[in-house]
């Protein structure tokens, strides 16, 4: 457990050498030598069809937004199509409804895709492919896209993104996707660790990262036991951590981790590729530091937030909105979070300077010493066994179900200070402030279901049997990679909730309340 | 007077489960016996769940907008059933408005992000007893 902070710290707190420049191992300072031109600015985004969601993308570039990141309503995010009896009320409510090639043709028409950063947290092979469909229909090279998909094998159950999918076929898929685009989408980061929405049940920095670590050491190995090359898809790991209101210790996470990074890379696996050794960092500013109470506190913690990651250095920063605890962001709250990194990185220093903060005795102690506890706490965690065993045995649920007890304690308690929550407080009737924003709705689009069922019926007969037959061909065939046949399915018209179905019926599994998919 | 009990779980497709764990771990700690109903119900698979289980109240975590339409056919269900188990909902998402739209559907009781973790507690033993 890290302790409490001393009073002030001093040279004698540095217990190590002076750290290397920006650009050289193990790139605690950073992954690059040069001044930055800025970073990828993105908020989250995507509601309703796809068609509408592309609008507000375009809206997002028009404003100087430099990369997007789209997230998948309810149902897509589980791999069911709007159909689906759970998913009725929530089609396009909270993320765009994404369920066949069409929508990925809406959704990313007249976007630049070879110049633009393109990341989604839908779940990893499906948005790839559709984002290859796309880009092979409008002649755009695959080997130029950009952007990154996250992977989450372990975690996706437990903590908001339950697919009902298996272990091992979760796992199949993540190193699946991301050997397929280490062949054909080389610039496409498409193992994102992404430790910030597990992280978000209340874990710690420390527990974030070495959770994150723990998955990304099993996918590796997994990806070596193929055999793979580290130096063919290592370069295209990257992480999207969490920043919370601890600003100082989030920012020594952040270069505790990429000299963790570089260290694992070289002294564990053997890489020798520069690009796999330094780690490209995204991160997402806390949605849950934020509060319900006197929302337009939110746009000062998600500044201060930035701030933060700005002086650490990272690739990609979203602002978590100022209604995110009422919603997904508004057009008015993705504004301001867009325009807070402008100012950043427009009006005030502090992007001007590489790691403005190394060498503080403060910063420097606190790297260390969470790089250390980092590493102690993943030894621990391995050293329990098989960490895929660990996962099925609900060793992490636990952890996860644990942290969330923990740090509603803590508010409860008075513990951790939150204002408007459990400190200064003001009455409901008095708390006006930005309310017609955040309590503002969005709806269910219920057209979508029809639509998909009359997509569905008018598909030429034999298409929907001949690709499930296809899949469940390659998902009995654990040597096949499954991408293939997914974007194959996906090109013929077969929906994202059909073949994650076969995907999951071919590992003995299906979805809470669905109807048994056709065989 | 026999051990209160309370089942607990969320509506559709609506994952944010921290809310209903917590509040189901506060409930246990207070000596209430939480049947924890988890994920992906629908209204009538709650209702079936609170029959069989004999429940005093249902409790519905909200941090989705799926709750405006399935709070009121899980409402209709129960009185179908001519069954008077209390519904309490509770979540961040729940606005003032909602709040009084909920109340006004006939749910005996809202928490919002305000709500004190001893209130939801108080108030749930007092919605038997009432």
């Amino acid at each position: 457990m890290t302790a409490s902070p001393k009073v002030y710290y001093e040279r004698q707190d540095v217990l190590r050498a002076d750290e290397p420049p920006p650009g050289v191992y193990p790139y605690t300072r950073g992954i690059r030598a040069r001044a930055r031109g800025g970073w990828i600015q993105r908020g989250l985004s995507g509601e309703g069809d796809p068609r509408h969601s592309n609008a507000q993308l375009k809206a997002l570039i028009a404003n100087g937004q430099t990369g997007i990141d789209v997230i998948g309503d309810s149902p897509t995010m589980a791999l069911l199509d709007p159909d689906h009896p759970l998913a009725a009320h929530a089609v396009g409510a909270q993320g765009v409804s994404l369920c066949c090639i069409d929508d990925y043709r809406e959704l990313l028409e007249g976007l630049p895709l070879g110049a633009l950063s393109v990341s989604s947290s839908v779940p990893a092979p499906f948005f790839l492919a559709g984002l290859v469909l796309v880009a092979r229909e409008r002649g755009i090279d695959l080997a130029e896209l950009r952007g990154s998909v996250l992977q989450a094998p372990f975690y996706a159950e437990d903590c908001g993104y339950e697919m009902q999918m298996p272990f091992g076929l979760r796992l199949r898929l993540a190193c699946d996707s991301i050997a397929y685009s280490a062949t054909h989408l080389p610039k496409y980061h498409c193992f994102l660790e992404d430790t910030y929405f597990f992280s978000e049940v209340g874990l710690t920095p420390v527990e974030e990262m070495a959770l994150g670590f723990v998955e990304i050491r099993h996918v590796v190995r997994e990806l070596l036991a193929r055999g793979l090359e580290i130096d063919r898809f290592a370069p295209r790991i990257a992480l999207l951590v969490n920043c919370s209101m601890s600003l100082l210790r989030e920012v020594a996470k952040i270069r505790a981790s990429r000299r963790l990074f570089a260290q694992m890379m070289r002294d564990e696996f053997d890489a020798k590729d520069p690009r796999s050794l330094a780690v490209v960092i995204a991160s997402h500013t806390s949605g849950r530091s934020l509060t319900a109470q006197q929302p337009v506190n939110n746009v000062v913690r998600g500044a201060l937030q930035a701030m933060a990651l700005v002086m650490a250095g990272v690739q990609a920063i979203e602002i978590s909105a100022f209604d995110e605890a009422y919603r997904i962001p508004s057009a008015e709250a993705h504004l301001v979070g867009l325009r807070t990194q402008q100012i950043l990185e427009l009006e005030t220093d502090v992007a001007e300077t590489l790691d403005p903060l190394g060498g503080s005795f403060l910063i420097e102690h606190m790297t260390d010493e969470l790089e250390r506890e980092i590493r102690e706490l993943v030894a621990s965690i391995e050293r329990r066994g098989d960490p895929g065993a660990l996962c099925d045995a609900g060793f992490f649920s636990r952890m996860f179900a644990d942290a969330m007890i923990r740090s509603d304690r803590d508010l409860s308690s008075g513990r951790k200070k939150q204002v408007g929550v459990n400190v200064h407080r003001v009455a409901p009737e008095d708390d006006r402030l930005l309310r017609e924003v955040v309590e503002s709705r969005g709806h269910a689009w219920r057209d979508r279901i029809e639509r998909t069922t009359q997509r569905k019926r008018d598909r030429p007969a034999g298409v929907l049997d001949s690709a499930l037959h296809a899949l469940d061909a390659a998902a009995s065939d654990r040597t096949c990679n499954l991408m293939p046949p997914i974007i194959d399915a996906m090109a013929r018209g077969v929906t994202v909730g059909e073949i994650a179905n076969a995907l999951r019926a071919a590992y003995g599994a299906c979805f809470a309340g669905s109807p048994r998919p056709p065989r | 007077m026999t051990q209160l009990r309370v089942v607990i779980g969320l509506l559709g497709l609506d994952q944010h489960e921290i809310g209903a764990r917590i509040v189901a771990a506060l409930l246990r700690d207070a000596g209430v016996e939480v049947i924890y109903a988890g994920k992906f119900n629908t209204p009538e698979g709650l209702v079936n769940v609170s029959l069989q289980e004999g429940a005093d109240i249902i409790g519905i975590s909200a941090h989705s907008w799926e709750y405006l339409d399935g709070i009121p056919i899980l409402l209709a269900l129960l009185r179908q059933a001519e069954l008077v188990t209390p519904v309490v909902v509770g979540g961040s998402v729940i606005t003032p408005t909602d709040r009084q739209t909920l109340l006004c559907w006939g749910v005996a009781d809202v928490f919002g992000p305000e709500t004190e973790s001893s209130t939801i507690v108080a108030r749930i033993r007092a919605l038997r007893a009432a």
